[in-house]
């Protein structure tokens, strides 16, 4: 696959304090590149310095056709822009018609009345807009708004499209309306996106490949599956929305896996760490299954008497809180919630396979963890449920 | 008070009567003050832009210059002026003094920061994200600042009336570097204030309430305008619809 921007040994600093550091960032064509992390990460940074909007402070962005940031000529720079489009966090729509609105690229670009009345035409009719063409633009709802934003980008036909934040701040239903129009109109027209965002929903619904942005360093680029799944280190987890992130330490290494001591309970992964090192243990709270006690069947490596300190329904789903010689999170159905009859200070049996245990490496630093309703795993579920 | 009253009736008669004398100072007063004022928009805009939008060295400096520049006494600025001006200053050589052109360069030094501080004091209004917008949608720097210009046009026609609005009122630039001057008989570089000075000191005091009439009536239809415009009324509408209308139907905007 052809990649269609790579930054090198990418840094900048405002002030003097350095905000980015980015090694080597890969965007591949035809792809939709998450870029994820906190606030203040440096997120927008790294966007606005893809898009030529400012300069970096040192390193290398290189082109779809080969071109380098750091050898580009005015007129090399003027022509790469121009197949960049940006969305950026509110619509900023100029004070005239959504038809105008739409229209500014593509006059600033001097392209012919004709040709403009027929891809503003089209793209109305794509976002489903054609009713409001001559509304003025501050008289639209943040919906459309949002809309009229995308499809001021999107009518460029840009090569790249880069996306800041564009859903934040929307309501939940446009949010989620106007992320299945992007992830379509993107896909329908081949267009290369970067998408900035720190919602793990967005990245999961719309992302091909992602990359987390921590304090201004590029800490793990993947999969968004394979993110969440193996996060590279407990800040990244934890920074996701890791549930169970526990301490623990290397007891045995039988060479196709580990045992591992957290709390008053042992548990076996699928990994090779070293004997006696401290690790940090994550389960994926939705791969924890809860039986009956004294239930004998079953291939899970890790079965553990536990007691249900907590029960909440959310959603379609229920989250059980446990204490199996460590606080561990579970998340089953609501129908097996009725089955078992989990209710706080039941017994049950929490299975869950080695595979489902993840180690990362030791840290002494105490990260905060997302807080519940972003918790990654529930947003692991939403994603494979659609 | 029935002196006053007497006044003010007198007044009125001479300006339904259309006066030559009046007339011809008001047409004096306007033709000047428009050329000053709409100097002052091609050097003020330009620069309030350029003070806004862009960062470069020494733009401190300006930006400190168009403010206090704001509030020039306009004797001052005449004084000024006059020094330019006169037959041993550096500009004695043009012989514009107690010319119209004299006055016209005096007010547009007043006008002129006005026009550039509130330019400066709209653009830096907006949303600094949306030139960043504009740019990234494929403008240039000139193209953005000009979008963003048409975006603060309320503002911009703002800043344009005061600049008019203060050169019409001012009277001590115009008489030091003017003269209030009569030539064959017509107003030559005699304008409304000027002209209302002279009738006080000369105790006309009818020919003065009708020039300070006129000169109130000018000042009044220019806030009306601005206050209409601003409030969005029919007037308002008008006007926007002259300077770019944002309203329009999709009658108008569809192919």
């Amino acid at each position: 696959m052809r990649t269609a921007l790579v930054a090198e040994g990418l840094g900048h600093s405002y002030g003097g304090k350095e905000v980015l550091r980015v090694g080597r960032l890969e965007v591949r064509e035809g792809e939709v590149t998450a870029i994820v992390g906190p606030n203040g990460a440096g997120k927008s940074t790294l966007l606005r310095l893809m898009a030529l909007l400012e300069a970096p402070g040192q390193g290398e962005i290189i082109f779809w056709d080969g071109s380098r940031l750091s050898a580009m000529s005015r007129r090399d720079r003027r022509r790469i822009s121009r197949d960049i489009a940006v969305v950026f966090q509110d619509p900023l729509l100029l004070g005239r018609t959504v038809w105008k609105n739409l229209e500014y690229g593509l006059r600033v670009r001097g392209v012919p009345r004709e040709e403009r009345a027929k891809r503003v035409g089209d793209m109305l009719d794509r976002l489903g807009l054609r009713h409001l063409a001559g509304r003025h633009a501050s008289t639209l709802s943040g919906g459309e708004a949002g809309k009229v934003s995308i499809g001021r980008a999107m009518v460029l036909d840009p090569k790249l499209l880069l996306l800041d934040e564009p859903l934040s701040n929307l309501d939940l239903s446009s949010r989620r309306e106007i992320l299945r129009l992007i992830s379509e109109m993107v896909r329908e027209r081949g267009i290369t996106a970067v998408y900035v965002s720190h919602d793990h929903h967005e990245v999961l619904e719309i992302a091909d490949r992602m990359a987390v942005l921590l304090d201004g360093e590029l800490v793990q680029e993947g999969r968004p599956d394979e993110v969440f799944r193996h996060p590279a280190s407990e800040r990244v987890a934890a920074f996701l929305g890791a549930e169970n992130l526990l301490d623990g330490r290397v007891t045995g290494n039988t060479g196709d896996g580990v045992a591992v001591s957290v709390g008053r309970a042992e548990v076996y992964a699928a990994a090779d760490f070293p004997v006696g090192e401290r690790v940090k243990v994550m389960v994926h709270p939705e791969e924890v299954v809860l039986l009956p006690p004294g239930e004998g069947s079953g291939s899970a490596r890790n079965r553990l008497v536990a007691r249900v300190a907590d029960l909440r329904e959310l959603g379609g789903v229920a989250r059980v809180r446990l204490d199996c010689g460590f606080p561990l999170t579970a998340h089953v159905t609501r129908t097996s919630c009725r089955e078992l009859g989990l209710r706080p200070g039941a017994t049950v049996l929490a299975a869950f396979k080695a595979t489902s245990v993840h180690l990362m490496p030791y840290s002494s630093k105490k990260y905060e963890e997302a807080d519940d309703g972003t918790g990654w795993s529930g947003a692991l579920r939403d994603g494979e449920g659609r | 008070m029935g002196e006053i009253w007497q006044g003010l009736v007198e007044a009125c008669k001479l300006i339904a009567r259309l006066d030559p004398y009046v007339l011809k100072v008001t047409a004096f007063t306007l033709y000047v003050c428009s050329i000053a004022t709409l100097a002052g928009m091609v050097l003020g805009i330009p620069l309030g832009a350029l003070l806004a939008l862009y960062r470069f060295p020494g733009r401190k400096l300006l930006v400190t210059l168009v403010n206090a520049g704001m509030g020039l006494p306009p004797v001052v600025v005449g004084l000024f002026v006059y020094l330019l001006l006169n037959r041993r200053g550096p500009l004695g050589f043009l012989g514009w003094l107690y010319t119209p052109r004299a006055i016209i360069l005096a007010e547009l030094v007043l006008a002129f920061p006005l026009v550039a501080g509130i330019t400066m004091a709209a653009l830096q209004d907006v949303d600094p994200r949306l030139m960043l917008q504009l740019r990234s949608l494929g403008a240039g720097r000139v193209r953005a600042a000009l979008t963003l210009m048409r975006e603060r046009r309320l503002s911009l026609l703002a800043a344009v009336i005061a600049g008019f609005g203060g050169v019409i009122s001012e009277v001590g630039a115009a008489m030091m570097v003017g003269g209030n001057l009569m030539l064959h008989g017509q107003p030559y570089t005699r304008t409304l204030t000027t002209a209302l000075v002279l009738e006080v000191s000369r105790g006309e005091s009818v020919r003065a309430i009708a020039l300070g009439m006129i000169l109130l009536g000018i000042t009044l239809l220019l806030v009306w305008i601005l206050t209409m415009v601003q409030q969005g009324s029919l007037v308002g509408r008008a006007f926007r619809a002259a300077f770019g209308s944002p309203a329009g139907g999709p009658g108008r905007e569809g192919p």
